[in-house]
């Protein structure tokens, strides 16, 4: 089975920052690390190589910088790594993002199965993995936390807090993972030195079959207006008391109160 | 001044951290209480490759050098020092089998050497620092050897299962062997209930008639004493990288506790008292890992470096004991009991006064090196 993952570059602190005038995040100067949901993704895909056979190729977008996290997949045992680098690709939005990873998909060339994490942690979107199933025009599952290949179908578990649902797929798909898939193996030393041995492969938009009109802010509908942390709001509480029996008593009270009992 | 690490080197000292911080220092205080690592902690120490770490790439190792072995060593031990005495303990092991082991032995055992642990056996209930004072005898029998005799406080005896232990074959002549849980004759003893590194099996093997070729000889017959030399040399480096990291552990907790624990209004880092203390303790820090990574440095260089691997470990020992009581009256009360971690910590430091030669014998040691100048 032919598995790409998808990874992004997220900001290793939590204290980041939005350009003035564009609302974007600025990335530059950062230290980077890999999306923490995208390394349940590579787990994911290491698991059903290591069950079915296969290989597992990584593939993230970004400036040339990200060669690092792609380098920390390949030290989780991944075979191979993709790198979308370009100043035509700047700005980007989900949308446009979605579309470059899917022609990047294609050029890689019989892919069995997409994996992504299930949103990145700086911009929580969760919109890269379904838009590129539809640019790729392939059947999705999102929220995944178990994936099970039997031949040319996925059976995939998702978890969607209120429900558990198990879909079957045709290969190929697009599967969006999350972290209660499984616990990401640790880097091995042997894969480190390894992982320094293989090449990133750095696809300039000029290497792949693209639409300039779909690329970078030209390609990107969204416009981010404001950003701002939402106002906690607390509500009215009561304290019950310690002791147990106490507790119900006073609570019967409030129930009977509020008119549930 | 410091070793600049390679990218590989930053991403496996990066990795062994948060291996340590998430699966191994959370377990530190259980591990000394229980007198045991927790199912499964060790079999995932040997899953994410930490035994691998020397072993050349022939034989499925990762490679690393001796500067960035030891502060894998180091940076385990700032959660438990237990663990990284086990890795010690394989890896002083492993460097000899490297360095002396003929290409035969190596084939044989190097690639299992990433998925379990090898031991090194000298000290006898007759004696640990005069070799000659050994009972244990390799006697020639056709074109075997023929071995006999016991072998006590050996790092993970019973954890490993390869052991390389010292023999005389002669009045005043030893040698080295390799042997093997498996081999007829092979037997295991007990478990010796120390005060400190609670968590690092120390035990005893017995060798009954235990057959081996001349393939099983590591070295030369007659370069025992050369190989239990370099087995101490390579175990002291890494023994002042599990000091520092002891140190580091100390020090972290004592301010912490220093910026958080208040003498009245004021937090007792702020008291002269309590921060020549903390100094102290930064200064041993400092010192201990200069010392091995100096030793190391010589060692990767492929210069001399016994003298300076006898330093850091007898210099680091009654440092790091000083230190971690020192980082135990910060504390007060609590430091002194065991729901903390210090009363271990100067415990674990304790043992590496007298594990791989005692503090006395290597000032012997560094003395007759300088009279010798």
């Amino acid at each position: 089975m032919k598995i790409v993952v998808c990874i992004k570059q997220v900001p290793e602190s939590n204290n980041v920052k939005f350009d003035p005038v564009t609302h974007n995040l600025m990335r530059g100067g950062m230290s980077g690390r890999i999306n923490p949901f995208d390394k349940n993704a590579i787990e994911a895909a290491l698991r059903l190589r290591d069950a079915v056979g296969g290989e597992v190729a990584l593939l993230s977008m970004g400036p040339d910088s990200t060669a690092e996290i792609l380098r920390d997949g390949l030290a989780m045992g991944a075979d191979s790594a993709y790198l979308l680098s370009s100043r035509a690709f700047a700005g980007a939005d989900t949308l446009s993002t979605g579309y470059v990873l899917a022609q990047a998909v294609r050029q890689i060339g019989n892919v069995d199965l997409t994996l992504l994490g299930r949103q990145a942690v700086d911009a929580d979107t969760g919109q890269v993995g379904p838009i590129m199933a539809v640019n790729l025009n392939q059947p999705q599952a999102t929220y995944a936390t178990q994936l099970t290949a039997n031949g040319n179908q996925l059976t995939v578990v998702r978890d969607l807090d209120s429900l558990t649902q198990t879909v079957e797929l045709p290969l190929p798909a697009v599967i969006t993972v999350r972290a209660e898939a499984n616990t990401p193996r640790y880097e091995t030393p042997l894969h480190i030195q390894q992982s320094f041995e293989k090449q990133v492969t750095i696809w300039r938009d000029t290497d792949l079959d693209l639409d300039p009109e779909k690329l970078g802010q030209k390609g990107s509908p969204t416009v981010v207006r404001k950003v701002y942390a939402p106002e906690a709001k607390t509500r009215a509480q009561t304290a019950l008391p310690s002791e147990p029996a106490a507790a119900v008593d006073q609570l019967l009270v409030i129930m009977q109160q509020h008119g549930l009992i | 001044m410091a070793k600049q690490w390679t990218p590989q080197e930053q991403m496996l000292l990066r990795m062994t951290s948060e291996f340590t911080a998430n699966e191994i220092a959370p377990l530190d205080l259980q591990i000394d209480h229980a007198g045991r690592y927790p199912d499964g902690l060790f079999e995932q120490v040997v899953a994410t490759g930490f035994l691998s770490v020397m072993l050349p790439h022939e034989f499925g190792g990762a490679g690393f050098g001796p500067e960035v072995t030891a502060e894998v060593v180091r940076r385990v031990a700032e959660g438990n020092a237990s663990m990284a005495a086990t890795l010690e303990g394989h890896y002083k092991t492993v460097y000899q089998m490297l360095k002396y082991g003929t290409p035969a032995l190596q084939a044989k055992y190097f690639p299992t050497a990433g998925q379990r642990i090898f031991g090194f056996g000298m000290t006898e209930p007759t004696g640990g620092s005069n070799p000659m004072s050994i009972r244990t005898t390799a006697v020639r029998q056709g074109s075997d050897w023929v071995l006999n005799g016991n072998k006590i406080m050996i790092t993970n005896g019973g954890l490993a299962e390869v052991y390389c232990v010292l023999a005389k074959t002669g009045p005043q002549e030893l040698s080295v062997f390799v042997v093997d849980q498996d081999m007829p004759g092979f037997a295991f003893g007990k478990r010796e209930n120390f005060i400190g590194l609670r968590g690092t099996p120390v035990g005893e093997i017995f060798m009954n008639d235990v057959r081996v070729s001349d393939d099983y000889l590591l070295g030369k017959v007659g370069q025992g004493g050369e190989i239990g030399d370099s087995a101490h040399d390579d175990a002291r480096i890494l023994m002042g990288a599990v000091l520092t990291g002891i140190m580091d552990h100390a020090l972290g907790l004592a301010t912490s506790y220093a910026k958080e624990r208040k003498a009245g209004s004021t937090p007792i880092g702020e008291l002269g008292s309590i921060q020549r203390k903390l100094a102290d303790i930064a200064m041993g820090r400092e010192t201990t890992r200069l010392l091995y990574q100096n030793a190391a440095a010589l060692h990767a260089a492929g210069q001399p470096y016994s003298e300076e691997a006898t330093m850091a470990k007898a210099y680091g020992s009654r440092t790091a004991v000083a230190a971690c009581d020192d980082a135990l009256q910060v504390f007060g009360g609590y430091g002194y009991s065991r729901d903390y971690p210090l009363a271990h910590l100067i415990a674990d430091a304790r043992a590496l006064e007298i594990a791989e030669g005692t503090v006395e014998k290597m000032r012997a040691a560094i003395a007759a090196a300088e009279l010798a100048k």
